[in-house]
């Protein structure tokens, strides 16, 4: 078996949808099935209708093998294809709702193979790397493992770009020859130039095909963005520039919008379940330091509770940020309290994040008599932190209690506590 | 009397009829120890400190709003606007 690069393992992607990969692939002249993306069943019936030949209708989501779950129908008229469409669109592949589907001519496929590009960080190469197969259609490390003779790979030095007779040696090492290593060899080149002006941090075309009648094809596609080079690229209308399994909700993109442009310190809001809450024992989660907050979310799930938001501010935040994320946080009608999880001895001053804090539960639940509300806070300025909680929020008639570095790993203590002042809190309320 | 200036998100807003009355004028001792001095008491009221351009140097560390609030006569507000944030409740919560 080969060792093949792990892609970019500390690197954030955004991914392109496969018709907006097939767009850059197209801007590099590398060949796409003529098709276009539709919103509605008539728009793919008249998609289908320009296409004037049988058609694949393909769900457009983020998820791996979409045919065996159903994400891709073929259709031989139009009318077949609005039928397609209408099925696909607003149903769920894998858990994830599918919006748009990709309306393209079917293809009568000959051959697959695989081409692909990753940036590999580890220390034999920290370039990228151009990956091909001469066999394709399963994922590439599946085809290593069973078919190493068929896998070559080569590091590009980026300074220097790579070559049509660097292609033509990649492919031929997979066993390709004539017409075929000549068909292929340019689409390798394509994809890294793709790669490039996409400033991808990886990209694959899988499987890249040869029709029955000799002509060359990117089936099908993935293209992740790296997300710092997000900015320059409004093509792609990506709100967030982050990396997803799933569409991003509103309050996500709200809490995106307080860090896009602001590099002073993370701010990081995943919303965990459906808004409006409609089940009891949901709190809001905001963590410090997105690793060590886990430990707080795995104890809160063994205290029987749930999480409306898993948040994280971290690397010296300021506290206009922290008091922004805090106060989405609080906005969520339906938690039955609030949780600060700072399950770390962060070195970050951390009286900015209880300055944020204090002025957000301020605005946000001085109406709430009862709310539950547990801080933990460790590190530096701990203290003084601590003396700001307690000073700034006295007043309010919330349920509080603030711990510091004497119980930064005491997760289970402290969800238990935070379940206790939760049950006092439900009590009062239905009394 | 008001007075006010910004930071790179966020507007700071001084009622500086309040100011004169003061006698901690904690909001300068907060600026010094939270954020950069960038606050300081000239002819008796809090301004900020000529050359500063508080867009690029301010830290928003909201500290000067809370020791008025708490030491001072709550002269100071600081808006730190969320775009959106009140339409989306107002839409979760009628759902």
């Amino acid at each position: 078996m080969q060792n093949m690069p792990k892609g970019c393992p500390s690197g954030v992607m955004v991914r392109l949808h496969e018709y907006q990969g097939k767009q850059v692939l197209s801007s590099v002249r590398i060949p796409v099935p003529a098709g276009k993306v539709a919103s509605t069943p008539a728009e793919a019936k008249n998609i289908a209708a320009e296409i004037n030949k049988p058609v694949a209708v393909k769900a457009q989501v983020w998820v791996t093998g979409r045919f065996s779950a159903g994400g891709i129908k073929f259709a031989n008229t139009p009318e077949e294809a609005e039928k397609a469409a209408q099925e696909l669109i607003g149903a769920e592949i894998k858990g994830l709702r599918v919006e748009k589907v990709l309306v393209e001519e079917k293809l009568d496929v000959a051959q697959e193979y695989y081409a692909g590009v990753i940036v590999d960080p580890g220390m034999k190469n920290r370039s990228p790397v151009i990956i091909f197969s001469s066999k394709g259609g399963t994922g590439v490390e599946e085809i290593a493992q069973k078919y190493p003779q068929n896998v070559a790979q080569m590091p590009v030095d980026v300074s220097r770009g790579v070559r049509g007779y660097d292609a033509l040696d990649l492919v031929l090492r997979t066993g390709l020859t004539g017409r075929t290593l000549t068909s292929v060899a340019p689409i390798v080149t394509g994809l890294y130039n793709a790669f490039v002006r996409a400033d991808a941090r990886a990209a694959e075309i899988n499987p890249l095909v040869i029709t029955k009648d000799g002509k060359v094809y990117a089936a099908d596609c993935r293209i992740s963005v790296d997300d710092n080079s997000v900015f320059r690229h409004p093509e792609f209308g990506i709100k967030v520039a982050r990396e997803t399994t799933k569409p991003h909700t509103e309050l996500e993109e709200m809490s995106w919008r307080i860090e896009e442009g602001d590099y002073r310190g993370n701010s990081y809001l995943a919303q965990m379940i459906d808004i409006p809450i409609k089940e009891e024992g949901v709190i809001g989660y905001h963590g410090i330091g997105g690793g060590g907050a886990i430990l707080g979310v795995d104890a809160l799930n063994r205290a029987g509770l749930k999480i409306a938001t898993y948040t994280d501010t971290s690397g010296n935040p300021t506290a206009s940020k922290c008091y922004r994320i805090a106060k989405l946080i609080l906005s969520i009608p339906g938690i039955e309290g609030y949780m600060l999880g700072g399950f770390i001895y962060a070195n970050q001053e951390q009286w900015h994040h209880a300055h944020g804090i204090v002025k957000a539960l301020r605005e946000m639940v001085a109406d709430k008599p009862g709310f539950p509300t547990l801080l933990l806070i460790c590190g530096n300025k701990e203290e003084e932190a601590i003396q700001i909680f307690k000073e700034g929020l006295s007043d309010l008639p919330i349920r509080m209690e603030v711990y510091g570095g004497e119980r930064v790993y005491a997760a289970d203590f402290l969800a238990q506590r935070m379940r206790a002042m939760i049950e006092e809190y439900r009590k009062e309320r239905r009394a | 009397m008001s007075y006010s200036f910004d930071e790179q998100t966020i507007k700071i807003n001084i009622d500086r009829s309040k100011c004169p009355e003061c006698k901690t004028k904690a909001c300068v001792k907060g600026c010094e120890v939270y954020n950069r001095g960038i606050l300081v008491i000239k002819d008796g009221i809090p301004t900020l400190k000529e050359g500063i351009d508080a867009k690029r140097e301010g830290t928003e560390c909201l500290a000067c709003e809370e020791e008025c609030r708490l030491r001072g006569l709550n002269a100071i507000k600081i808006d730190a606007p969320i775009p959106g944030l009140t339409e989306w409740v107002a839409k979760v919560s009628k759902m």
